[in-house]
């Protein structure tokens, strides 16, 4: 069972983030850092080709600058290695443009299945893994919250409002994670030492065979016309307790209409 | 020179973070208030392999070197749950048996001390004896071919979460110099003839220091460790990499006060703005930092020193005097940036003071650490 995880490497959220005032986007310039999210999904790839008795896991990933920090985090816990694109040319892609370049590389390493987060953390947009699907022509599941595979097939059950559905679907086949469907490992220091020599092939638009005008500012068709910040949040009410706070509590539930 | 951690290194510090992260400063409360350990912790680095880092692969270690244990143990630290006991088994007990053990000590002892599965106490104060090794009267007389072993210890961390204890023994005294001759010795705590008796301290963290009492403790003779007679000479190999973690504790302690002061000056507002606007608390906030940071340049000087084995002994020391009093500082200011909430439990700053002023007195004491620098580094005569 080969599994190929996409990977987002984005901004250190704990740090300073800046906008480019002039695109509205993120400034993706100092380190990337592995998304949380996407632990999950390398957690998970693991754990499904150790199941199936053996298999390699591989990382795919679009970022700037030829990034590949957050790679190695995911190569420590113990994926087999990675594919990195990375481009000038891409700059400005939006998600159906990310999902052009990720159907590429997925093309290229024919895995059984590919795993992505349901969204990432800083565009949460959460199209892309669908998109790539599409462009992939493979069935897609979201937000699985347990999978098991068959060398043939996948079994999900998928997160709903009211509890989950199961879902199989033939391989191979995109799926996506939610944020806790398994614990992710810490990388251990022999996986770390270990990271740095795992294989990081690096690709570039054309090595993909990408048109550059379908990529990138180019070929987005998504743009961010303005930004606003959030309104503060208004300070909450303190209900002080004099033997009805929870008549209070209800009350207010019953005004705003949660009750 | 080039002062950018390797990607290997910020790795581990990231790694470390995270699993330290998830205990976080009220676990190392709870588990002080408790009595209890931290055992959790203790077992979830050494599953990652990350208290032997600095150990031989062939026996289980990380096959890097005591700049990568100075980052376990400062991000421990810097995550608000200290652990002294780096400072002793991987950091002096293992460092001496790889160095000096046989074979089959090394094969016996590092493993599990590499993986966290056992710990070792080290033991070289005594009453009469603390920053004058010299004077050490415990002592190991030959019986046959095994030894037997009679005195006292006190201020022993870790005697109850350990399995042995490498204890600083007379064996010999120097005729022409009239000074104890030491060995090194690995003791088993439930050896018969071995007693502890808890020290009650005031400071609130999960390990406990002990006054241990040795009345004609048997040794088989595989319990010397390295040469007989050698053992003060060998004690200093294993005082280096000591002294660096304890440097390392007292960064990580100053990081985690300055950042508390930090994200609470930001927020808290007296007067309609944050109180960090106030230069009277921003600048003495400001110099902790240059502080800690230069203790942690000093660290990484002495650190990258001892694994390039380059004399680390000046860097070592000025590392460890400069974090005990930048984190001292740092701490002091982070409770006073808090105002009345410095002294509250639930923020976690004043239950670190008797772990951070410790840092002044252990393993080295100020005092000896600044003989050292007028002796060695100012070439002034010795007074002692
Ligand atoms: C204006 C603009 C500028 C941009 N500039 C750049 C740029 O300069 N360089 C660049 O590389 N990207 C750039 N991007 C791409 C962008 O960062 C996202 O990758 C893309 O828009 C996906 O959107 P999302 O974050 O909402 O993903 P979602 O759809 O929320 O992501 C869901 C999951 O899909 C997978 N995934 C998403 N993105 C990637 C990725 N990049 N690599 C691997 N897996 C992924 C992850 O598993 C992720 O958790 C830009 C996007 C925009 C809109
Ligand atoms: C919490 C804690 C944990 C400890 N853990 C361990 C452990 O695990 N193993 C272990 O072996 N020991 C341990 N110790 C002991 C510690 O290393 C000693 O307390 C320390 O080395 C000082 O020795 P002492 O207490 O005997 O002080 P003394 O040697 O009696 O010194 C008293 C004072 O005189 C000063 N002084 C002494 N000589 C000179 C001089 N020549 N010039 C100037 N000033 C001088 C000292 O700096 C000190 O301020 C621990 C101590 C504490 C408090």
């Amino acid at each position: 069972m080969n599994v190929a995880v996409c990977v987002k490497q984005i901004p250190d959220p704990a740090g300073e983030l800046s906008l480019d005032p002039s695109t509205n986007t993120l400034v993706r310039e100092g380190k990337l850092i592995l998304d949380d999210s996407d632990s999950y999904g390398v957690e998970m790839a693991l754990q499904l080709a150790e199941s199936a008795g053996g298999g390699d896991v591989t990382l795919i990933s679009m970022a700037p600058n030829g990034e590949t920090s957050g790679l190695r985090t995911a190569l420590a816990m113990g994926a087999a290695g990675a594919v990195l694109v990375s481009d000038d040319a891409l700059a400005g892609s939006d998600a159906l443009g990310t999902a052009r370049v990720l159907a590429a590389v997925v093309q290229r390493i024919q895995p059984d299945l590919v795993l992505a987060a349901t969204e990432s953390t800083d565009g949460y947009t959460g199209t892309t893994p669908v998109q790539l699907a599409e462009l992939l022509g493979w069935p897609s599941v979201t937000f699985a919250k347990h999978v098991e595979v068959t060398p043939d097939s996948v079994a999900v059950r998928r997160q709903t409002e009211a509890g989950y559905d199961e879902v199989t679907s033939p391989l191979p086949a995109v799926v996506t994670v939610t944020a806790g469907v398994v614990e992710p490992r810490y990388p251990s220091f022999k996986g770390i030492m270990a990271a740095r020599s795992k294989p990081v092939e690096e690709l570039t638009v054309s090595d993909l065979g990408i048109d550059v005008s379908r990529v990138g500012w180019a070929g987005a068709r998504q743009e961010v016309v303005s930004v606003q910040a959030a309104e503060e949040r208004q300070s909450g009410e303190i209900v002080t307790d004099e033997g009805d706070a929870h008549e209070k509590i209800v009350g207010y539930l019953e005004r705003i209409k949660v009750l | 020179m080039d002062f950018r951690p390797s990607p290997e290194q910020e790795m581990l510090k990231e790694a470390v973070a995270k699993i330290a992260g998830g205990f976080g400063h009220s676990y190392f409360q709870l588990k002080a208030r408790e009595g209890g350990k931290q055992d959790e912790l203790w077992h979830a680095l050494g599953d990652a392999g990350f208290l032997g880092v600095h150990l031989p692969e062939r026996y289980g270690g990380g096959g890097m070197g005591i700049a990568e244990l100075t980052i376990v143990c400062e991000e421990v630290a810097a995550a608000g749950c200290p652990l002294l006991l780096i400072l002793v088994s991987p950091a002096i007990c293992a460092t001496l048996i790889g160095k000096f053990g046989s074979e089959e000590q090394r094969q016996r002892w590092l493993p599990p001390l590499a993986s966290g599965e056992k710990r070792m106490a080290f033991a070289i104060t005594e009453p009469d004896a603390g920053s004058n090794s010299h004077r050490i009267s415990t002592t190991a007389t030959r019986d046959g071919d095994e030894w037997r072993l009679n005195g006292t210890k006190y201020y022993i961390s870790g005697v109850d979460e350990a399995e042995a204890v490498l204890v600083v023994a007379r064996t010999g005294t120097d005729e022409q110099t009239g000074r104890a001759k030491l060995s090194l010795f690995v003791v088993d705590t439930d050896s018969p003839g071995f007693v502890a008796t808890h020290i009650p301290v005031e400071i609130a963290a999960p390990e406990k220091q002990f006054t241990l009492f040795f009345d004609n403790l048997p040794l088989a003779h595989d319990r010397l460790l390295g040469t007989e007679g050698d053992g003060l000479h060998q004690v200093f190999a294993g005082l280096n990499p000591e002294r660096l973690m304890g440097a390392a504790v007292g960064c990580g302690i100053g990081r985690y006060a300055l950042d508390k002061a930090a994200a609470y000056a930001r927020e808290r507002s007296v007067w309609g703005r944050p109180i960090g606007t106030h230069q009277g608390l921003a600048h003495p906030l400001a110099e902790a930092k240059v502080e800690v940071e230069l203790a942690r340049l000093m660290l990484a000087k002495a650190a990258w020193s001892y694994d390039n084995d380059v004399d680390a002994g000046e860097a070592a020391n000025m590392a460890k005097y400069a974090a005990a009093e930048a984190a001292l500082h740092a701490l002091d200011q982070a409770m006073q940036t808090h105002g009345g909430n410095g002294l509250a439990s639930e923020y976690g700053l004043a239950d670190l003071w008797g772990t951070a002023r410790l840092l002044r007195t252990a393993p080295v004491s100020r005092e000896m650490i600044l003989n050292f620098v007028a002796q060695h580094s100012l070439h002034l005569p010795k007074s002692y």
